[in-house]
């Protein structure tokens, strides 16, 4: 079986490496795509002196567009499983191979990595109590629009089976696209299901969330909710 | 032409404005800032709108035919219709052009990175990529 993690990068030199090294340690069966989103600092080349294989976007496109790259990565070149984990060094890498497995075992056609499903892990980062209410709303949204069950819908950390990989290749929203894309998926006939995993702080940086972003978050992010089932399919869908 | 509707002044003024709004479409698509076929519009409206400077009773009788009292507010409410509809074309337009450059900018990474995948292992044309080497076994 082949295993393709996808990091996107946004101007995360500092980062990189280590979340690399951690990949390495954790799953060496994974073959690791990193998308450098026209980041300004040297990331680009940095991922070049860590053996994997770069997809330099020439302008930035966003989360969304970047990830979307990796998809598309992994649909050409036949990968089973492809695994999305934020170059940033806030997801864990220790809990990528039960994101692959939960997959892989067919339990699932994608699986999203949740900070609030199961025990409380220790040391685990679990964001401050505004950004929890926020997401616990887009929780519900997700399970009154489209049937979805996820506590951490915002989770970037989700590995994606065949028939996900070939979707999301296909139509994945550019912005803030978390919440939207477990409704394109769940939409889509493919089961949803959640992992326990521990995140951390970020390295280095900073979110690319702020306050006013947040709101824009929750009201697009709502109306992509009310308006994506209604929509008529496209070959390319437009977000 | 002349009617007691409208001033000649305004007329006049009106027609000069329009014919100068005209000229410039023209230009913009002579100098090539502008398609032809995105002028199309703006050049049809701008001789709607000159035909209405000319003969004013089209537009008063318009005006009631749909119920406005005053054809002044017919003109008001038919402009800012007529640029809220431009408006929304050009965000469908952004819309579509966003998505196209998007797919552009992903498959312009794709192919970079099979070149560097072909240039690494130029003999048997392709090959593993870089990070494909040494992978351990899957457990």
């Amino acid at each position: 079986m082949r295993v393709l993690a996808i990091v996107p990068a946004f101007n995360e030199e500092r980062s990189l490496p280590a979340v690399v090294a951690g990949l390495r340690r954790s799953a060496p069966y994974v073959d690791v795509c990193v998308v450098d989103d026209g980041s300004t600092d040297g990331t680009a080349r940095v991922a070049n002196g860590l053996c994997v294989t770069l997809l330099s976007l020439p302008v930035n496109l966003g989360i969304g567009g970047a990830v979307q790259a990796g998809y598309q990565w992994a649909r050409d070149h036949g990968y089973d499983v492809a695994v999305q984990v934020d170059g940033d060094g806030q997801h864990d890498a220790t809990f990528l191979p039960v994101l692959v497995e939960a997959v892989a075992s067919g339990r699932a056609g994608l699986a999203v990595g949740s900070r609030f499903a199961g025990p409380r892990l220790a040391g685990a980062f679990r964001s401050t109590w505004t950004r929890r209410a926020g997401i616990r709303y887009l929780s519900w949204m997700l399970r009154l629009r489209c049937g979805a069950r996820v506590t951490d819908p915002t989770s970037g950390f989700r590995a994606a089976g065949h028939e996900a990989i070939q979707l999301f290749a296909r139509s994945y929203p550019p912005d803030y696209p978390e919440p939207e894309s477990i409704a394109v998926a769940a939409r889509a006939g493919l089961t949803v299901t959640e992992v326990p995993v521990r995140m951390s702080e970020r390295l280095h940086g900073e979110s690319s969330i702020g306050a006013w972003h947040s709101f824009y978050y929750l009201v697009k992010v709502s109306l992509a909710l009310v308006v994506l089932p209604t929509r008529r399919p496209a070959a390319e869908d437009l977000f | 032409m002349t009617s007691d509707l409208v001033p000649f002044e305004l007329q006049a003024v009106s027609i000069a404005v329009l014919a100068a709004f005209l000229l410039w479409v023209l230009r913009l698509v002579r100098t090539q800032r502008l398609s032809l076929r995105d002028s199309l519009v703006w050049v049809v409206t701008t001789l709607v709108a000159t035909l209405v400077a000319l003969f004013p009773g089209i537009l008063v009788r318009a005006a009631h035919l749909v119920g406005f009292q005053i054809a002044s507010n017919a003109v008001f409410g038919a402009a800012i219709l007529y640029l809220a509809v431009n408006v929304l074309a050009n965000t469908v337009a952004g819309s579509q052009n966003a998505a196209r450059i998007r797919r552009l900018a992903q498959e312009c990474a794709a192919l970079r990175a099979e070149l560097d995948i072909a240039r690494a292992s130029p003999r048997d044309g392709g090959g593993a990529a870089p990070g494909e080497a040494g992978r351990g076994p899957m457990p």
